[in-house]
């Protein structure tokens, strides 16, 4: 039997199990918020949560790393390199549209292969994820409209079922059968449980309320950079950056040297920026191609829908619903993507009348 | 007479004074709340026709201070000549606070302006139904009498509204806009000076310096640096912050807690007597923080040393804007 059955009880065991040879992440609640934590307590774990506050891009991107390490000496200067590189992260609990978004960031990490981010990909290639079905979409995820499901396992290592008492695991890359090979003090799992877990995934892939046309918004995109419904879109928005933030394929940063002076030494460092922020592309020339914030608007959207799937012929949005659920201003992306989606259509009107 | 009650009264009155501006001509527009899309919100609506006035609510999830909005949005309000339009906007007393601050510092133009003022009933803490309901979808929030109901997929839980709205709220003095003449229709009042008695930071106040210390710092810890308290901000309208000052850079924009502190705390000073109490930054924070602490009381200090309470008026300077030769400074490095 390829599946198996893992007690909800025996979630200790399992971290038992990994935690010597893997960092191991897994959600836990802050103050009432889901992050992906390094775990020291199995306890803490929270896997019945809806959707985490802030993805687990933050485990192999962080929104502060240090890229290298330097020591400055009369003549030379010494530069230290990170050296944990080689670390095996295990990446517990995370959810089918989070998992896709590693794949969408390292499009953008690896740059058509012209190009290497080494930090974030090897991150990635150590990575070994165990994540777990979404049994209740929430009604702001639309992950079957960009190409996900809920229990989508494509990207996943093993994958995990709640089936209420217990869990369904599954072995799913050569990697994760491996892994599920050597828990060998898990119980064989029953037709039933194999039924349940099926009959659940239809379940929620039938829960999810928002659909839309992806197709019809990306060729809308095209021809409607100068369009007024920008104007509309960007009306409400407050310029901050949470949804860019806490979206799991942005992943845009800054660089910053930070120098020791006293000690001569000093490091270089990256953290999260978002093209929200008005300063994002102001040149050194002082000119900003982006003043307004109708064209930062604009820009987040027609990066993930028109400029993603130019260069990736992928969409740039895994569709779960964070940038929706946290915008402190209201302006949800169902609303501005449904604009879109109606642009032709109202200028057909037009024509017909 | 409960909430519910009160917030069609508000509602329609919202909706009346709208359709009697705009049809009169007094305005162009109406900037207002809408229904939002998502439970726990609601979203900034400009109403440009009088036949969309019925698109204007008040629900007690209206957080956001739409003074924020009028600085940026008067220049593109204008018409095909580049005449600037009138705008009538809905004020709760912190947003005729905020509008008095704004024209206090020369960044809007009253004459322009209409305040739809109202008797503001509060608003409903979002962060603590988000954090007592947990991981579990709200679907539906609306008021019913005077309970907050919140409904799931199969489940309801009722909270007490007078419990469960923002701590701010339940001290507010100025419920409706200091204001009077041209500026304002609807409900609006003249107050000279409020007796404000800050009982919300009793119980931080009553805390040793560590103390204080510790629990700022454990409340921040979770901050993801997005700026969305100082994007909310009505009186944070620099163009550039000082925490984006990058030639060179100012301040680390580390997630380091140093950094993290050191943004808060100097976006606390520079609204220090200006702050006008709406907590739309604790509101709109994604993860929850309260921030009121931090800003409520260095606004005590300011009241005590300077007897000022920000936007009761559109000409009165805060005490950091102004000084007089006889100050005095005995206090300046005394611990509070």
């Amino acid at each position: 039997m390829e599946q198996k059955i893992l007690k909800k009880d025996e979630i200790g065991k399992l971290y038992k199990e990994f935690e010597s040879e893997y960092n191991f992440y897994a959600p836990i609640s802050q103050k009432g918020n889901i992050v992906f934590e390094k775990i020291e307590n199995p306890e803490d774990i929270v896997l019945d949560y809806l959707n985490s506050k802030i993805p687990p891009k933050s485990v192999l991107f962080p929104q502060m790393e240090v890229l290298f390490e330097y020591t400055l000496d009369e003549k030379d200067v010494e530069i230290t390199d990170r050296q944990d590189l080689d670390q095996k992260i295990l990446i517990f609990g995370i959810r089918p549209c989070d998992a896709y978004s590693f794949e969408l960031m390292a499009n953008f990490f690896s740059f058509h292969g012209n190009w290497e981010d080494e930090i974030y990909l090897k991150k990635k290639e150590n990575t070994t994820l165990i994540g777990i079905g979404c049994n209740n979409p929430r009604t702001t995820c639309f992950c079957t409209s960009v190409g996900g499901n809920p229990f989508n396992k494509e990207n996943m290592d093993v994958f995990l079922t709640d089936l209420g008492e217990t869990y369904l695991v599954e072995g799913i890359s050569e990697k994760g059968k491996e892994i599920v090979n050597k828990l060998s003090w898990l119980s064989d799992a029953a037709d039933k449980d194999v039924k349940k877990s099926q009959e659940l995934a239809t379940q929620a892939e039938e829960s999810i309320v928002t659909k839309m046309d992806t197709d019809k918004i990306v060729s809308n995109l095209e021809t409607s950079f100068e369009h007024p419904v920008w104007e509309e879109i960007s009306e409400s928005c407050i310029g901050c950056g949470s949804c860019a933030y806490l979206c799991p394929t942005c992943t845009c940063f800054d660089v910053i040297d930070e120098t020791d002076q006293y000690n001569n030494r000093g490091r270089r460092i990256r953290i999260w920026d978002t093209c929200q922020s008005c300063l994002y592309t102001l040149e050194t020339s002082g000119h900003n191609p982006r003043n307004t914030k109708i064209q930062r608007c604009r820009n987040r959207i027609m990066h993930k829908f028109s400029y993603y799937p130019t260069n990736y012929d992928l969409l740039g949005c895994v569709g779960c619903g964070r940038c929706i659920s946290v915008c402190p201003a209201n302006n949800d992306l169902r609303t501005i993507l449904d604009k879109i989606e109606k642009i032709e259509k109202e200028e057909d009107e037009k024509i017909v009348a | 007479m409960g909430i519910e009650t009160e917030n069609k009264e508000i509602e329609d009155s919202i909706r009346d004074e709208a359709k009697k501006l705009l049809s009169e001509n007094q305005v162009d527009v109406v900037i207002g709340y809408s229904q939002g899309t998502v439970p726990l919100s609601s979203t900034m609506v400009i109403i440009r026709k009088e036949e969309d006035v019925d698109k204007l609510v008040w629900n007690n999830l209206c957080y956001i201070n739409l003074a924020r909005y009028l600085a940026p949005l008067m220049p593109q309000l204008c018409d095909s000549e580049g005449k600037p339009l009138k705008i009538g906007i809905v004020a709760k007393g912190c947003v005729g606070r905020a509008i008095n601050m704004l024209a206090v510092e020369k960044q809007i133009n009253l004459e322009n302006i209409k305040m739809i003022g109202i008797n503001c009933n509060g608003n409903v803490n979002r962060s603590k139904i988000d954090l007592e309901i947990g991981e579990k979808e709200i679907l539906d929030v609306s008021i019913s009498g005077d309970d907050i109901i919140v409904k799931g997929k199969d489940w309801e839980k009722k909270f007490p509204y007078d419990q469960y709205i923002n701590e701010l709220c339940k001290i507010c003095q100025v419920k409706s806009p200091s204001a009077t003449g041209e500026t304002c229709v609807g409900e609006c009042q003249e107050i000279e000076s409020i007796h404000d008695e800050f009982a919300d930071i009793d119980d931080f106040e009553a805390k040793s310096t560590e103390e204080k210390w510790e629990d700022i710092k454990n409340s921040l810890e979770v901050c993801t640096l997005c700026y969305s308290c100082r994007q909310a901000c009505p009186v944070c309208y620099c163009n550039l912050c000082f925490v984006d000052q990058n030639l060179p850079i100012w301040f680390g924009k580390t997630t380091n807690y140093t950094d993290i502190f050191t943004f808060h705390l100097i976006r606390a000073t520079h609204i220090a007597g200006r702050c006008v109490a709406c907590g739309a930054c604790s509101s709109v924070c994604p993860v929850g923080i309260d921030l009121n602490i931090i800003t409520r009381k260095l606004e005590k200090i300011v009241k005590e040393r300077f007897d000022f309470t920000s936007g009761l008026n559109a000409e009165t300077l805060p005490p950091m804007m102004d000084f007089k030769m006889e100050d005095e400074e005995e206090f300046m490095l005394e611990e509070d």
